[in-house]
């Protein structure tokens, strides 16, 4: 491996400080780099093997469907380009982008998860790995498998992944009497919690995420076309790190989240289509803080749910006004 | 629009298009013309509901349904309107009318039920409203007290909404009938000022896209008062 490269796991997101959602950024020199593809089509692998009933040609045939729902978003420029099945398995750091699955039943609670091989002075993903946890069952079924996990909505999950975007938080989860956390609710594919066995929600792409891969791989029109929302959230004054903040269009039923990346209670969320927008503040409580941001960031989770006081107008390009919410402590 | 506010809106300007017919060859005086009658005024336009809408989750349920985060009913409020309008009379019984009317609503939208119970409370922005319109306006000469005159309007027009920071702007139609009086303190056969004199009406307006969380028609009742002249 050559010295500027850094494999990273897709997991481990990190504050990044001009856009909003959660892209995938590496930090080197303090230097803080957007991890994303620069060449495009993204040419991609399916390990020829499949498991857990699914043969490999069904596994290849769900990923094309994935990797066609992120390619279909109007507003976003990415594109992929199915290289053949391949011997080669995940994470082998080959220079060749390999999905498919693998036994980890010690990983008793990861469906299946991305890592990365990136050039951290540009921040060019040169190569992207996504392995599907054998150990558990899966489903191609159209309709699911009341039973198993459907492959197509992890698979929609993972690939964001790949591309380059953290995880949203635009869910409700409630704690499992036996551990871990039951979604009770969510409006983001890439929500880090999966509905669970059967539910194939996740197929569909949400505007969470279609504003957040097309922040990323702008086309032409995406950026005067909608509109920016930037602020800060404090508390008695100071900024709050790790707030999520939900942008609400009345008139589109649309909900679109960001989050505070910086010690000030810095937010930007882009993609909001032109209008008027409910603002809401919540903490990151309902999935474990890990999943959005380092350990290292001491993330507020103190405060109670408070909304902007005015509506805020996004937009037609560009940003609007900032804002200040204050939030309360709990 | 619905299919029906279309046709309403067509039966109301053909009533009154008959009702000028009618009225006009039951007077047996012809009268003076006016070329054009300018009146400037102000009033208050009235508030209207825009909707209730949630802020939806996708619950973990195989049948897609909805888990509310909260929910916003929106409003206008009720607010002061000025108005520049332009008429052209075809006689003392009917004539067209165009104007401009400007006004700056507060659009509010009162968040309640809110799933982790944010407190409620009520948000809102100011719009810049503009409704430009043209309209028959019918005079009915023969319910005339001394030199209060009754007349009738309807028309049609287009919205235009401004939202603050008036960068997004946002069209629509709107659909207009009213009543009101006339009462010209001025009334001569020659001079450049023809007429002048003071003008009220209430108005019913139907709008239909611009500011909405819905594609309902939303009504809004105005009433206005102003000076005229005519040239």
């Amino acid at each position: 491996m050559k010295p500027w490269l850094c494999a990273l796991m897709a997991v481990l997101a990190f504050a990044q400080p001009i856009e909003a959602y959660l892209h995938l950024t590496a930090v080197r020199a303090g230097q803080t780099r957007t991890l994303k593809w620069q060449r495009v089509p993204v040419r991609w692998h399916a390990l020829d093997r499949g498991a857990s009933g699914i043969s490999g040609s069904e596994f290849q045939a769900t990923m094309a469907r994935a990797f066609a729902t992120w390619e279909a978003v109007p507003t976003a420029s990415i594109a992929f380009q199915f290289a053949g099945a391949t011997g080669a398995e995940p994470f082998d750091d080959d220079g060749l982008s390999v999905l498919g699955f693998q036994n980890e039943p010690d990983m008793e609670r990861v469906l299946g998860a991305t890592g990365f091989l990136v050039d951290t002075l540009t921040g060019e993903i040169v190569e992207a790995d996504i392995f599907f946890n054998s150990a558990f069952p899966w489903s191609t079924s159209a309709a699911g498998d009341p039973n198993r996990f459907d492959l197509e909505s992890v698979a929609v999950h993972e690939i964001g992944h790949f591309l380059g975007l953290g995880h949203s938080a635009l869910g409700e989860t409630e704690v499992r009497p036996e551990g871990g956390r039951r979604v009770l609710a969510s409006s983001a594919v890439m929500f880090p919690i999966s509905f669970g066995r059967g539910t194939t929600h996740d197929r569909a792409l949400q505007p969470d995420d279609i504003a957040g891969v097309s922040a990323l791989y702008p086309d032409g029109d995406f950026r005067s076309d909608t509109g920016v929302a930037r602020g800060r959230v404090t508390r008695n004054g100071g900024g709050v790190l790790g707030a999520h903040v939900v942008a609400f269009n009345p008139a589109r039923g649309e909900l679109v989240g960001g989050f505070t990346l910086n010690n000030d209670g810095g937010f930007e969320i882009a993609g909001l289509h032109p209008g008027p927008h409910i603002i809401r503040v919540e903490p990151l409580d309902d999935a474990d803080v890990d999943s959005f941001f380092s350990a290292r960031n001491p993330v507020d989770l103190g405060f109670l749910v408070t909304f902007y006081n005015r509506l805020f107008v996004a937009p037609s390009g560009g940003q609007g006004d900032a804002f200040t919410i204050a939030v309360r402590p709990k | 629009m619905t299919r029906h506010a279309h046709v309403a809106a067509a039966c109301v300007l053909a009533w009154l298009a008959c009702a000028a017919t009618t009225a006009s060859a039951q007077v047996a005086t012809v009268p003076s013309i006016r070329w054009v009658e300018i009146e400037v005024g102000g009033g208050l336009i009235g508030g209207a509901r825009l909707g209730t809408v949630d802020a939806n989750l996708r619950a973990n349920a195989r049948t897609e349904q909805a888990y509310r985060l909260f929910t916003a009913d929106h409003r206008f409020e009720r607010a002061p309107a000025f108005h520049l309008r332009a008429a052209r009379p075809f006689g003392r019984r009917w004539g067209v009318q165009g104007g401009v009317a400007v006004s700056h609503p507060a659009l509010r939208a009162d968040v309640s039920a809110d799933v982790e119970g944010a407190p409620a409370l009520t948000i809102s922005e100011t719009v810049d409203q503009y409704f430009f319109d043209a309209a028959i306006v019918i005079a009915f000469e023969e319910f005339r007290l001394g030199r209060l005159v009754p007349f009738a309007t309807a028309g049609a027009g287009y919205l235009r909404q401004l939202h603050e920071g008036q960068t997004v702007i946002e069209h629509g139609q709107l659909f207009m009938a009213g009543v009101g009086v006339k009462y010209p303190f001025v009334s001569r056969a020659a001079g450049f000022v023809r007429t002048a004199g003071l003008r009220g009406d209430v108005r019913g307006y139907v709008l239909r896209s611009g500011i909405a969380v819905d594609d309902r028609m939303r009504p809004h009742l105005a009433i206005s008062g102003g000076v005229f002249i005519g040239l």
